[in-house]
């Protein structure tokens, strides 16, 4: 009787322990992506330098693509920049989802002229990684694929799914752990094909 | 003095104003009252505790652009939900499913309540007449004495 008297609050106790404790080393933004093993969202939009041209899912056929949304607004975006440059210059293949902070597009007062002028002078100055950049007009694309904000990247294989979703910003540490086994891996793969 | 409470009104007032500064046309009321709805239910996936009628973060400003794009073409509040649980997960819902995981919410205080329960019932009541050892009856004993000398006590005052 003794016994079952400590040992039962002795073990929900610890299980509450346990638990809060676990609760201190969560993120409480991290969520499962839904697009994970998707293939990229139908798109159909402008290039942001040449709004002639439009992109649409081929761009993301044959070959393993780094999707990185950003915006020159954004200041992580700034920040990971030079990285991405130097995978870039290694061989990775990065496209840009561009989007601006317009926060009303069907109202923006911003012209293309100057948003194109903004991105060159970044990229002038920070590194340009992007092959293209796809040009997000009204944040639809964005919102297909669960975009909270940017900087977040994409790893797109061969076949145009969605491999890794990753929010935030790329250094070398997100580099090797999350991005590089898995793009070694396709890349091997479509050499061998 | 009127002055100062006149520009605090004002203050207050287009505070107000400001925050309702995206007007969206409906062409019915039900429209109105569905969009209304959904902006309180939805919640923003990059602010921790708001909905996506409170926050004034981008992607709120987005989600609520898109739930009134939905529901002008004609989508009902379901439909509505559907799509953005699509792309944010269960989280983006204010209202989450009961899965494996969420079942739990349901079970642990309820099983709580009924341990209590079961242990309020299980205890036996104090009996004294059963339940004494033999200290306890030599302190009954010693009680009958003591009653007795205080009736006795009381006797003698009358």
């Amino acid at each position: 009787m003794i016994n079952t008297r400590f040992i039962v609050p002795l073990v929900v106790f610890v299980t509450l322990v346990f638990f809060l404790y676990q609760g201190l080393f969560s993120d409480p933004r991290e969520r499962d992506s839904q697009v994970l093993a998707q293939p990229m969202p139908t798109f159909s939009l402008p290039d942001l330098m040449d709004p002639s041209v439009i992109h649409t899912n081929k761009v993301f056929i044959g070959q393993v693509t780094l999707l990185n949304i950003w915006g020159v607004w954004c200041v992580t975006c700034a920040i990971e920049l030079p990285y991405l440059t130097e995978l870039s210059q290694q061989g990775v293949r990065f496209v840009g989802l561009y989007y601006d902070q317009d926060l009303d597009p069907d109202f923006g007062t911003k012209t293309l002229a100057r948003v194109q002028q903004e991105v060159t002078e970044t990229t002038n100055q920070l590194g340009n990684p992007f092959e293209f950049n796809i040009f997000d007009v009204y944040r639809d694309t964005s919102l297909d694929l669960g975009v909270t904000g940017a900087p977040e990247t994409l790893l797109i294989d061969q076949q145009g799914v969605i491999r890794v979703h990753h929010i935030g910003d790329i250094n070398p540490r997100v580099w090797e752990t999350k991005f590089a086994p898995l793009y070694d891996e396709l890349i091997a793969q479509g050499v061998t094909q | 003095m009127k002055i100062i409470i006149a520009t605090m009104l004002a203050l207050i007032i287009s505070t107000s104003v400001m925050a309702t500064q995206e007007n969206y046309a409906f062409e019915t009321d039900q429209q109105r009252v569905d969009f209304k709805r959904l902006t309180a239910e939805l919640r923003c996936p990059m602010c921790q505790n708001q909905n996506i009628a409170d926050s004034d973060a981008m992607i709120a400003h987005d989600m609520r652009r898109k739930v009134y794009q939905l529901i002008t073409q004609g989508n009902n509040h379901d439909q509505v939900i559907d799509f953005m649980k699509q792309r944010y997960g269960d989280f983006v819902h204010y209202q989450p499913p009961v899965t494996n995981t969420t079942i739990w919410l349901w079970i642990l205080p309820f099983s709580v309540l009924l341990l209590g329960g079961w242990i309020l019932v299980r205890r036996k009541p104090i009996d004294i007449n059963n339940s004494v050892s033999d200290t306890d009856k030599v302190h009954a004993i010693d009680q009958d004495a003591l009653i007795a000398k205080a009736e006795a006590m009381l006797e003698k005052d009358k």
